[in-house]
């Protein structure tokens, strides 16, 4: 998790995740925010918010899942595994640039669960 | 207590009905979460089977996706899992009914569709980007076998899921009933002890209550164990005024009454259940009478004695025996009464038939006691009898039995006594009564008739012994009283002779078989009739004319005397009122009339007499009245009684004769002062006047006395001529005898009545009337 690193205040951005799909803004202003996720369900599913550097993230050697290992210096928040109708938040220092928001659970990612954000 | 265990008992089968209800639920999500999770499988090997066909290796994705699609529907909507090739059997499964669970599983059908068709697709060789997808994927590759894959990996992340949230739901479930079954098993626990404790102090408040009432309650509480008595209530200590140790152990029993102690005492060892009585002795060393209602808690636990309920009945046990005492002793005398002594003769006649001893009953009747009664009054009567009841005590042995049956009637019992001993003690009971008794400033000289009646062994019921001492004692009576007589059996049949006569007493003065016959009484000088004495005469159907020697004694002794001396007063004047009306008799003539000796010493002679004059309407002195001497010599108030209303009758010129004079004791002061006119000689002495000289000189001087007071002297009973000539001789006033006339009835004395006057013509001869 990122630490908020100046004193502006805390941007909340509404995430919704559903099978399989993320929803939400698609630019904020950059800044501290605080993502409200909310899990539509039905499956399970995580939230990873990576910063963008390539148009396709490296997968793993099972081609299902997304390297985490390997984008780690550009990850900058997670979210564990959530039950459905559940709403968790994360607080993150969002610097301009684009972001990608995705589920890494086995196959959600390819299935289409990631989002772009742009912040300014 | 009860509630305590129904507490447990709800808590305990709340607590295994949930267990089992948990169990059972948890056995079907295991099948649930089983089949849940082979779906991940399945969904690989569907995956390795389509390639592996696609190569064109034995392989059959068919069935695999078959396998795969029905377990996603039982999953769903519950029923048979098939069985997988080497792994596991066909399962039945419910449905499931978490919203949540149903949301994933129904995901896991549409992707194995997904799935399943893309599978299929790949083996026709059909392009696969134009599938529609269901289950919302947005594969964005356009490699076949890849979206195969991830459709693999979709289906299998998402059965592996529902899985685990079931699995979740299933620990929050067990999570729960742990909970569930501690919170039940605290609140059973708590419930039992609020319970406990609610019983606990409910028991102590009882207990407390029956402590409180045992201690302040007035009845007696005692209990007692093996070393006598071991509990008393404050009542108890109260009562005997002594400290708790002195009545614990064998200490109680010293203080009850020696006659009572063995029945207590055995009775507190063995523990019969019973009402007793004793008597205990009290702080001020009374005997109380103590009524214990004993009950044997010797098997309850709480008690382990024989419990004594006893309260004070002194009160009542005294009343009782007051009662008693009055229901069977006489309140004047506090002797036995009539009901004790009849039970005890009952005993001593059962005793006597078992041992042949002999008994004697004796009947007393004190003589004359009803006149001391009228004349003393009652209070005076009563005092004689109290008198005579301790004299009669002080000549008893402590074992006779003297009652007092009523009146004047006392009653004995002689257990084993012969007849000379019965009769032996009857002189006794009348020689204790020879010495005078002093009632009202008088001295009172008393007499009694004894009747004995003696049994030896026998079946004689007491009720006829009793018969037979009063027959007895009616013939002592009869036999002059103040003696005594033994029973014999003719004398039933005498006493059954006079109950008839007086029965037919009663009889004919209803029926008015009663008349009065007339006496002429001659001059002796000149014949000529100057007076009459009205007799009574009596006609029974029965008995024919029965005389007045006969009847008069029983009327007498009955009362009757009353009734019949009413009658001939008011016939008599009647008759000579008719007889002068017709005009029979001279002036001077008088109508005589007897007057026995209880009208005297009843009383009202004065009213009588008046009541008949008045009615018949005749003058006072026309009326004579003849007294016999033994009747106004009596002594005491009644005899003063009787001379003085004889003074007021003779004052307003009524005449007054003495009857049989010669034959009482009266003394010449007595004669003087009496009111008497005429004196009758008795006829013992005019029998022997003409033969007998003592009686010629005793009819002499009665004649010469009688005209030495100014009296006319009457001579009873002439019968023969010598006896006529001596009376002449000797001065005789008037004579009456069968020599003249025999008594006969008014209609024939009215004709010799008119012959006399017709022969006197005149009135000079009447002289000797008085």
């Amino acid at each position: 998790m990122a630490a908020a690193s100046d004193r502006r205040p805390l941007r909340f951005v509404s995430v919704r995740e559903r099978d399989f799909s993320i929803h939400t803004a698609r630019r904020i202003v950059s800044g501290d925010v605080r993502l409200s996720v909310a899990n539509e369900g039905p499956d399970a599913h995580e939230l990873i918010v990576v910063r963008s550097i390539v148009r396709r993230l490296p997968l793993r050697r099972d081609g299902m899942t997304v390297d985490e290992e390997a984008l780690k210096p550009e990850i900058l928040g997670t979210l564990e595994p959530g039950e459905p109708r559940t709403r968790r938040t994360l607080e993150l220092h969002l610097a301009p640039g684009r972001y990608e928001l995705l589920c890494n659970m086995s196959g959600h990612y390819l299935g289409g669960m990631h989002r772009e954000l742009v912040v300014r | 207590m009860l509630a305590i265990l129904l507490t447990f008992a709800l808590s305990a089968t709340v607590s295994v009905a949930l267990s089992i209800w948990a169990t059972s639920r948890s056995q079907h999500r295991a099948l649930v979460i089983e089949v849940a999770a082979r779906q991940r499988t399945l969904a690989e090997r569907y995956v390795n089977d389509v390639l592996l066909a696609r190569a064109g290796a034995r392989a059959d994705p068919a069935k695999t996706a078959a396998t795969l699609a029905e377990s996603a529907r039982a999953l769903l909507d519950g029923g048979t899992a098939p069985a997988v090739d080497g792994d596991d059997d066909a399962a039945e499964i419910p449905a499931s009914a978490s919203g949540e669970v149903r949301a994933q599983l129904r995901q896991d059908l549409r992707l194995v569709r997904d799935l399943t068709a893309t599978g299929a697709a790949l083996l026709a060789q059909r392009p696969v980007a134009t599938l529609e997808l269901r289950a919302h994927e947005r594969i964005t590759t356009a490699d076949p076998v890849e979206r195969l894959r991830i459709l693999a990996a979709l289906t299998a992340n998402v059965s592996l899921n529902a899985s685990r949230t079931i699995a979740t739901r299933a620990d929050h479930d067990i999570g729960a009933l742990i909970t569930a079954q501690v919170v039940l098993g605290a609140a059973g626990l708590l419930t039992s002890l609020l319970l406990a404790w609610a019983l606990i102090a409910a028991t102590r408040r009882q207990t407390a209550h029956f402590r409180s009432l045992v201690t302040s309650s007035t009845d007696l509480v005692l209990v007692f164990g093996a070393g006598g008595c071991r509990y008393v209530s404050d009542s108890v200590i109260e009562m005997v005024g002594r400290p708790c140790a002195d009545l614990l152990g064998l200490g109680f029993f010293a203080l009850v009454h020696v006659d009572d102690r063995a029945a207590v005492e055995a009775v507190s060892r063995n523990g019969e259940v019973r009402e007793l009585l004793f008597r205990m002795s009290n702080r001020f060393e009374e005997w109380r009478h103590l009524e214990a209602r004993v009950t044997d808690l010797r098997q309850d636990r709480h008690v382990r004695g024989i419990v004594f309920n006893a309260r004070d009945v002194t009160e009542r046990v005294r009343l009782e025996e007051q009662l008693t005492r009055q229901a069977f002793h006489d309140g004047l005398t506090a002797l036995p009464n009539r009901a004790l002594f009849r039970d005890r003769l009952d005993q001593a006649l059962s005793r006597a038939r078992r041992s042949n001893e002999a008994l004697a009953v004796l009947l007393i009747d004190l003589d004359g006691f009803k006149q001391v009664n009228d004349s003393l009054g009652h209070d005076a009567g009563d005092q004689l009898l109290q008198e005579v009841a301790v004299r009669f005590g002080a000549v008893l042995r402590p074992s006779d039995t003297l009652a007092r049956f009523g009146g004047d009637e006392f009653a004995l019992l002689l257990e084993g006594a012969n007849k000379s001993r019965a009769v032996g003690v009857a002189r006794r009971l009348l020689d204790c009564l020879q010495a005078p008794v002093a009632l009202t400033g008088r001295e009172l000289v008393l007499s009694a008739s004894i009747g004995i009646v003696l049994q030896v062994g026998g079946d004689t019921e007491s009720e006829e012994l009793v018969r037979h001492a009063d027959v007895a004692m009616y013939a002592a009576k009869e036999a002059g009283r103040g003696r005594s007589e033994v029973f014999r059996y003719d004398m039933t049949r005498e006493l059954g002779e006079q109950l008839g006569l007086e029965h037919e007493l009663r009889l004919g003065l209803q029926r008015g078989e009663f008349s009065v016959h007339y006496q002429p009484e001659i001059v002796l000088e000149t014949g000529a009739v100057v007076r009459v004495e009205a007799l009574l005469r009596w006609v029974s159907p029965t008995r024919g004319s029965v005389g007045p020697a006969q009847f008069i004694p029983t009327a007498e002794r009955n009362g009757l005397i009353h009734q019949l001396g009413a009658f001939i007063l008011a016939e008599a004047c009647r008759q000579t009122v008719d007889w002068r009306s017709r005009g029979l008799l001279p002036d001077s003539f008088v109508t005589w009339v007897n007057l026995s000796g209880r009208q005297l010493s009843t009383g009202g002679v004065p009213d009588l007499v008046r009541g008949a004059l008045q009615a018949a309407g005749l003058p006072p002195r026309y009326l004579g009245l003849e007294v016999t001497e033994t009747a106004i010599v009596v002594d005491g108030p009644a005899g003063d009684r009787a001379r003085a209303e004889l003074q007021e009758l003779h004052e307003e010129g009524v005449r007054i004769a003495i009857d049989d004079f010669g034959t009482g004791f009266s003394s010449l002061g007595q004669l003087r002062r009496f009111p008497v006119d005429v004196i009758k000689v008795d006829r013992s002495f005019i029998q022997g006047v003409e033969h007998d000289a003592k009686d010629a000189a005793i009819t002499a001087n009665l004649v010469s006395l009688a005209h030495a007071l100014g009296l006319v002297a009457v001579a009873e009973g002439i019968e023969s001529d010598g006896q006529l000539a001596s009376l002449r001789e000797l001065g005789c006033d008037l004579a009456q005898g069968y020599l003249f006339a025999r008594p006969g009835p008014a209609e024939e004395v009215g004709r010799a009545l008119l012959a006399s006057r017709r022969a006197a013509g005149s009135t000079e001869h009447l002289r000797a009337s008085a």
